[in-house]
């Protein structure tokens, strides 16, 4: 017997089942086919050779530091730009599915005439979407501890998990904030388009922002800066990258599930 | 003025409680805008335990606004609504233990199967009978091992019409819900409203399917445009609309006959006579008295004739 709040995390678990599989699934082949690359890399030098002679600008805005090393190559061709990327655009698409996708298509309505608070129906969707995010990340981290010892790509577990979490807590930000947008406005387009604007935000504000001297200080507004600034691939992290990204993830999704249990429900 | 009661923790977790005893559903003043649209526009009902009320109205009168702020799915512009006493805004769980409920627009999650998605609502609603679930199942002739996506719509519609009934309740709020449903079906859903409401529920049944209504409605509100334009038992609505009368005659009917106070509509063809009548009927039998009368009939009207009349009056 699960219970009522059991009840409302397991309905959007299973329907977030295929296409959070297809998440997990098609990040662990990328990464999987990512680091097969890693044998031919390394013994050819010229490819480094090509990569450190580009500007410093562009080294950074790609992550493409040391890329000859298998924190460098990792980084460069997954963690910079890629996962991040990828989870964050999983994590908004997931997470306004099961919000405001679905009081949009008239799905939600049922539930929310049985004895159940509207708020504890929204964390159950808001849960399911993290949950499956986590499930993702996990598979991640394993694909990645699995295809570094079949390729001998030799890099510290601690480093791959922790930047991990960072990737993870980094989409969680997202998840958040689109829970928050949904649960304002119950317009999907709207949360999608919100969502996915800030990731690429993100990521140009971190990444961009310090080739220009007037706009470098402001890398530092971007989220993305928060999780990777401190290149978890070789360095350990700060714990406040953890906090100021999981504190607002937690308070926009508990101020989305406000503004939910305060508004019209939409009609079908 | 109405008072607002409000319950007590302990009354909700009591059996008989003052809520307990409370009237089941008591709209008042109630008004639902979207901007500048008025869907609902200041309406006031009282259902009584164990009636069956008819909610009728065509499409866009304001049914499902009505029934969506009593569940706290849309929040009133003003006006109170009260469920056995208690505010859906503040008591919405409390009040859903006590309620169930079948949408007009259905929407329901196409991958699961009937069986999952019923199962589901009815861990929701604090547990199910099992065997009930597919004696109900058996009965509406549903297969609960198919997904929603592969059920036709009058097959979803039967889903909707099991999660309401899964359990049991104190109020059934339906809204439309034989839509889609086949003559045989509406049948015994109609059987298994009388046996729940026999059991002791109250049943707020919207619906445009008149004879419906007029079948199992102790009492109805009749809603147009956003506000009632009739409310009071079925015979009583039945009672406001015209009644129709023919009249044959021996030789030619008499044209002064369409002059009577409460005739409408009065058409003259040879021997025959015809018109609506609203009001008494002395006046046509007095007029009548003395002629060669061949036969005559006065028809009661039934509701359609009604809700046609009330909604003729104001178009």
């Amino acid at each position: 017997m699960i219970g009522r709040g059991g009840e409302l995390l397991s309905v959007p678990m299973r329907a977030l089942r295929r296409s959070g599989t297809v998440w997990a699934l098609s990040m662990a082949a990328l990464i999987a086919l990512t680091v097969a690359f890693w044998p031919a890399f390394r013994t050819e030098a010229d490819l480094s050779r090509i990569v450190e002679a580009l500007p410093k600008e562009i080294i950074d805005a790609f992550g493409l530091a040391d890329f000859g090393s298998p924190a460098g190559f990792l980084r460069g061709n997954l963690y910079a730009v890629m996962v991040p990327l990828l989870l964050g655009v999983a994590a908004v698409i997931l997470t306004n599915g099961q919000t405001a996708g679905e009081e949009d298509a008239g799905r939600v309505e049922l539930y929310l005439a049985q004895p159940v608070s509207r708020q504890a129906v929204f964390i159950g969707r808001v849960g399911a979407s993290l949950l499956w995010l986590v499930i993702i990340a996990v598979v991640m981290l394993i694909a990645q501890l699995a295809s570094d010892a079949a390729f001998n790509l030799t890099i510290g577990t601690d480093r791959l998990v922790a930047t991990t979490a960072l990737c993870l807590l980094l989409a969680a930000w997202y998840a958040g904030l689109t829970a928050l947008v949904a649960g304002w406005t119950a317009r999907p387009g709207l949360a999608m388009g919100i969502g996915i604007a800030l990731v690429v935000a993100g990521y140009v504000i971190m990444a961009l922002f310090p080739i220009s001297t007037v706009l470098a200080p402001w890398r530092h507004l971007s989220p993305w800066d928060w999780a990777l600034g401190g290149d978890p691939l070789v360095h350990p992290a700060d714990a406040w990258r953890y906090l100021v990204l999981a504190i607002p993830a937690l308070g926009m999704a508990a101020a989305g599930t406000f503004a939910f249990g305060r508004r019209d429900v939409q009609a079908a | 003025m109405l008072t607002r009661v409000r319950a007590c923790p302990s009354d909700r977790l009591g059996g008989m409680s003052t809520a307990a005893s409370a009237v089941p559903l008591r709209i008042d003043g109630l008004v639902k805008d979207y901007g500048s649209v008025h869907a609902v526009r200041g309406i006031d009902v009282e259902v009584r335990p164990g009636e069956v009320f008819g909610f009728v109205g065509p499409n866009g009168a304001g049914k499902s606004t009505t029934i969506r702020c009593i569940l706290d799915l849309l929040r009133p512009t003003a006006g109170n609504v009260e469920v056995f006493g208690l505010d859906p805004r503040h008591d919405g769980v409390a009040i859903r233990e006590r309620v169930a409920y079948v949408p007009g627009e259905l929407r329901l999650p196409e991958r699961l199967s009937a069986r999952r998605f019923l199962e589901s609502i009815g861990r929701l609603r604090g547990g199910f009978d099992r065997k009930r679930l597919e004696s109900l199942a058996e009965r509406f002739q549903l297969d609960l091992g198919r997904s929603v996506r592969q059920l036709s719509s009058g097959n979803r519609r039967k889903v909707a019409i099991l999660s309401a009934f899964l359990t049991d309740v104190d109020l059934l709020i339906l809204d439309e819900p034989t839509g889609g449903l086949d003559p045989l079906m509406q049948h015994e859903f109609l059987a298994l409203l009388r046996e729940r409401r026999a059991a002791g529920a109250t049943v707020f049944l919207s619906s445009h399917i008149l004879s419906e209504v007029q079948r199992v409605a102790d009492r109805l509100a009749v809603l147009r445009a956003g506000v009632i334009v009739a409310q009071g038992t079925v015979s009583e609505v039945r009672g406001r609309a015209r009644q129709r009368v023919e009249v044959w005659f021996e030789g030619d009917a008499p044209a002064s006959l369409a002059a009577l106070p409460g005739i409408e509509r009065p058409t003259v063809d040879g021997r025959r006579f015809a018109a609506t009548l609203s009001g008494p009927v002395q006046p046509l039998l007095d007029a009548l008295a003395g002629r060669a009368v061949a036969t005559m009939l006065i028809e009661d009207p039934d509701l359609e004739d009604a809700f046609l009349d009330l909604y003729g009056d104001g178009s």
